[in-house]
């Protein structure tokens, strides 16, 4: 059997894909763009009725994942969560980018860690990991130093019905585009892709 | 196990097309983010895929 920790994780990193669909076009096969995420969405939700209902077998889950829902539809609700409300215009894309690959990256990087060297080491490398895609992405200290501080605090807490894969992508960019709004905030770069594939 | 493999490739692949297509609209920080992000674990998957292989 191959290792299923690291399949996990690199199912995890795969993620940071979903920012693909900022370079396609707004019309695929003449349907709007944004109906493709609700596609993705109902196929995911019908892979983990299968699994709970139907004894469909996938492979990287956890033991207490047998009986509820997994972190993949967790983390997969968060990011066309987050698609959504871009198309809604109501989160911006530098925003969403950033998030949607920090969230990516930084969770396994925090479970990692905990294991390895124990749990000061999962916040500090946490807080290091988030706040440099934000400032890369982003290049604006606030909005970096917010976002990494919010996104690890979003890790920590473990709720059976809002898994940290769903709260460390809604939690941050909700705060984020909240505070993006404030008179006394810096401004926020609002799109860093324009192209199209 | 097949279609576990047959996942596991596709994904590759997923990563390496979002790379080069990130690079091609000259957006390097993602395209380098993308890499960088999936390099150790890709890496450790493929190691345990040849393991699996061997045994």
């Amino acid at each position: 059997m191959i290792n299923e920790q690291v399949y996990r994780r690199f199912n995890h990193t795969v993620a940071a894909c979903f920012v693909i669909y900022f370079l396609f076009p707004e019309y695929i096969l003449e349907i709007k763009r944004e109906y493709y995420i609700l596609l993705f969405w109902i196929l995911i939700i019908t892979v983990e009725y299968l699994r709970l209902n139907k004894d469909l077998k996938v492979i990287g889950m956890r033991d207490y994942e047998s009986n509820r829902i997994a972190g993949f539809v967790w983390f997969a609700t968060g990011t066309c969560l987050i698609l959504e409300l871009y198309e809604l215009g109501f989160v911006p894309q530098s925003l969403a980018i950033a998030t949607i690959i920090m969230a990516a990256y930084t969770d396994p990087l925090i479970g990692e860690a905990n294991q390895r060297f124990g749990d000061k080491w999962g916040i500090g490398l946490g807080l290091l990991s988030s706040f440099l895609i934000y400032q890369l992405i982003i290049g604006v200290l606030f909005y970096s130093i917010i976002g990494s501080m919010v996104a690890v605090a979003s890790e920590r807490p473990k709720i059976k019905w809002f898994d940290d894969d769903l709260a460390m992508q809604i939690i941050p960019i909700l705060v984020l585009t909240v505070l993006s709004l404030m008179d006394f905030s810096p401004d926020l770069p609002q799109n860093i892709l324009g192209g199209k594939l | 196990m097949k279609i576990t493999r047959i996942y596991i490739y596709l994904m590759y692949i997923i990563v390496i097309f979002c790379i080069i297509s990130f690079i091609s609209e000259e957006h390097y920080i993602i395209a380098s983010l993308l890499f960088l992000g999936n390099m150790l674990p890709g890496y450790a998957m493929a190691m345990s895929l040849m393991e699996n292989n061997e045994n």
